[in-house]
């Protein structure tokens, strides 16, 4: 630690990322070895007719065929030569177009006779996935140094958590979503909250209003539903939906609103702490008010992020509904009000945190907050 | 009254309790906002250029976001050029990547949503996943903007003397701050709702190379990792704009000054 605070140390750090980030993202583009399914590069390509097609609602695209010659670079196939054909669209909303060079996922037939047949599966996608986790690592690590590191340490160990829970989740077969999801939530706070605040007061303050916010914002949902009669919510639009929709939409909803209410106390109390700290004669209303104005100005642009990332996602599903010539309040249905919903629970969160965080500060920070 | 007019009513109700005019102002940008992502979506649907739509949309929320909270002008200015200079460099980034990593459009795991719709609709897809993937990160620019302008406005205002390279220093300093709890709101945000996704992934029982090459799969998370770049460039970029737009204005007030003598 003392050596990554040194000019030099941060140096050798972060070329030293950058080196094994590079022969990360190499290794991958030569990592067929690994993989059971036999993977196919492709050395030549040949493109043949181009049909085109018109669908009953007048949309116009183009099919083209293509013959893909190629080796197979694993497994009992390795080193064998075959060839594919592929269909691809203009659009390409469910098929791919290889070039040369491309490497894919093949089903490999029986053998008949001399030549291989096989089908071509899907892409590899796993080098520009290192890639981008690459950039990702090495731009923190540039300029955000070392707490850019913590960020990422914080980020790396919730996806830990979380891949357990998806785990636990599936081994009680999604009865308990909420209850697991729910008490995950906790410790996620708790963890990311001492990783980015150490364990003091402010922390607890700060996970107290977190807790709370996000809490309240589950209830006023609950209550919601229940005196509406879930009116204009479409539980059959969500996607990838395994087991009950509406225990998993509230799980969802929760950690998705969880982040950021945690990201808005952070910022409400340590503003307060610090405000504090200059001028410790301040009373605590006074505390309180400075800490609505400070909510106030953070919590709009905060519920914006999470509505786009809520929203923002439906647009190719939105976008085919209206070419398949459906209306626009039923796309709207179909598509987004789901998200629109998840993003109005996670607004209310965070207005309700303004207020909390601002009372719990002025009422539990010590009286002379040390320096 | 349907679901989605309550909540909205109680959302603006408590904006307004607890933000006052700001609150209602805030809340009138958001339902903008869900106008202009829903033009973009019907703009495309008519053949416009996905990307370009984007761009015009995209400058258009920034502004709406940014402009349309409070915050002094100085601060909202550069907020919203640094957010647009990170919007161009994000989509010069995204570009490539879509075609790299080509996870356009739908998978697999999407056909029991696609059953009756057509998907060869003549739009370009990889376009289309580009657009989706600059336009779920607009909100966490803007915000990630704002509050590096307007903590570097805030030391401004207290030390109206400091030296740019000082205030270069300071940008990076309230970045670190805020890009801890910026990267959890992006991670709940987007992992709260890929959760029925993932929750599929262990329930199908795919195997882990199968779930790193899945199309579905990579393209969510090279949202959340464009989300994050888009985020940590917008420190750096946004602090450079305010030293720039201060040493203007400095420049600006010796030459008055110069004029007065």
């Amino acid at each position: 630690m003392q050596f990554f605070k040194t000019k030099k140390g941060r140096l050798w750090t972060w070329l030293l990322v950058l080196l094994i980030g590079g022969v990360l993202v190499w290794g991958t583009h030569h990592d067929a070895a690994i993989y059971h399914d036999p993977i196919m590069q492709v050395t030549s390509v040949r493109t043949g007719a181009t049909t085109k097609e018109t669908d009953d609602f007048h949309n116009v695209d183009a099919q083209t065929k293509q013959t893909l010659q190629g080796k197979i670079l694993n497994g009992t196939y390795k080193g064998q030569r075959l060839t594919v054909t592929n269909t691809y669209s203009k659009s390409g909303a469910m098929d791919q177009r290889y070039r040369i060079g491309s490497q894919l996922f093949v089903v490999v037939h029986e053998r008949s006779g001399d030549t291989l047949t096989a089908t071509a599966k899907d892409m590899k996608r796993d080098t520009p996935l290192v890639f981008m986790i690459w950039l990702v690592v090495g731009l923190l690590l540039l300029i955000m140094q070392f707490s850019g590191f913590m960020a990422f340490l914080s980020v790396a160990a919730n996806g830990v958590l979380f891949l357990m829970a998806i785990l636990l989740n599936g081994s009680t077969q999604g009865a308990q979503v909420l209850w697991i999801f729910g008490s995950l939530a906790v410790v996620f706070a708790a963890l990311t909250l001492w990783l980015v605040l150490g364990a003091n007061r402010q922390m607890l303050i700060t996970l107290a209003t977190t807790l709370g916010g996000t809490a309240f914002a589950i209830v006023t949902a609950l209550l919601v539903f229940h005196f509406t009669h879930e009116k204009g919510m479409y539980y059959e639009s969500m996607q990838y939906v395994t087991q009950l929709p509406r225990p998993l939409f509230l799980a969802e909803t929760l950690l998705g609103s969880l982040g950021a209410v945690m990201d808005e106390s952070t910022d409400i109390i340590s503003s307060l702490f610090a405000l504090k700290r200059e001028r410790p004669e301040l009373s605590a209303n006074q505390v309180f008010k400075s800490g609505r104005q400070i909510g106030s100005t953070i919590m709009g642009p905060l519920i914006n992020v999470l509505f786009f990332i809520f929203v923002a996602d439906t647009f190719p599903m939105a976008m085919l509904y209206l070419k398949n010539g459906n209306s626009w309040g039923y796309t709207f249905s179909m598509n987004m009000s789901m998200g629109v919903i998840q993003s109005l629970i996670s607004g209310i969160g965070i207005v309700l945190a303004v207020p909390l965080a601002s009372f719990l500060a002025s009422r539990f920070m010590e009286k002379k907050v040390r320096a | 009254m349907s679901t989605i007019s309550a909540l909205g009513l109680i959302l603006l109700i408590l904006m307004i309790l607890v933000g006052g005019k700001a609150g209602a102002q805030s809340f009138l940008a958001l339902i903008l906002n869900f106008g202009l992502l829903y033009l973009a979506i019907v703009l495309v649907a008519f053949q416009f250029s996905p990307l370009i739509v984007t761009l015009v949309v995209g400058m258009l929320v920034l502004a709406l976001t940014i402009f349309m909270s409070s915050g002094d002008d100085l601060s909202s200015t550069v907020a919203f050029i640094a957010s647009a200079a990170v919007l161009v460099v994000l989509v010069i980034l995204i570009v490539p990547v879509e075609h790299w990593a080509m996870v356009q459009g739908f998978g697999p795991e999407d056909s029991e949503d696609l059953e009756g719709l057509s998907v060869l609709v003549g739009v370009n897809f990889v376009q289309v996943t580009t657009a989706t993937a600059i336009l779920s990160t607009l909100g966490a620019i803007a915000e990630a903007a704002m509050a590096i302008s307007a903590g570097l406005s805030e030391i401004l205002e207290q030390h109206p003397q400091v030296t740019l390279k000082a205030l270069l220093g300071d940008g990076i300093a309230v970045g670190k701050q805020i890009i801890g709890t910026t990267f959890n709101t992006l991670f709940f945000g987007f992992f709260g709702g890929f959760l029925a996704l993932f929750i599929w992934f262990t329930g199908v029982h795919y195997s882990v190379g199968e779930i790193l090459n899945d199309k579905i799969f990579v393209s969510e998370i090279l949202m959340i990792l464009f989300a994050m770049v888009s985020v940590i460039l917008t420190v750096p970029i946004t602090t450079w704009v305010m030293t720039r737009a201060v040493a203007g204005q400095r420049k600006r007030a010796v030459k008055g000054q110069e004029k007065q003598e």
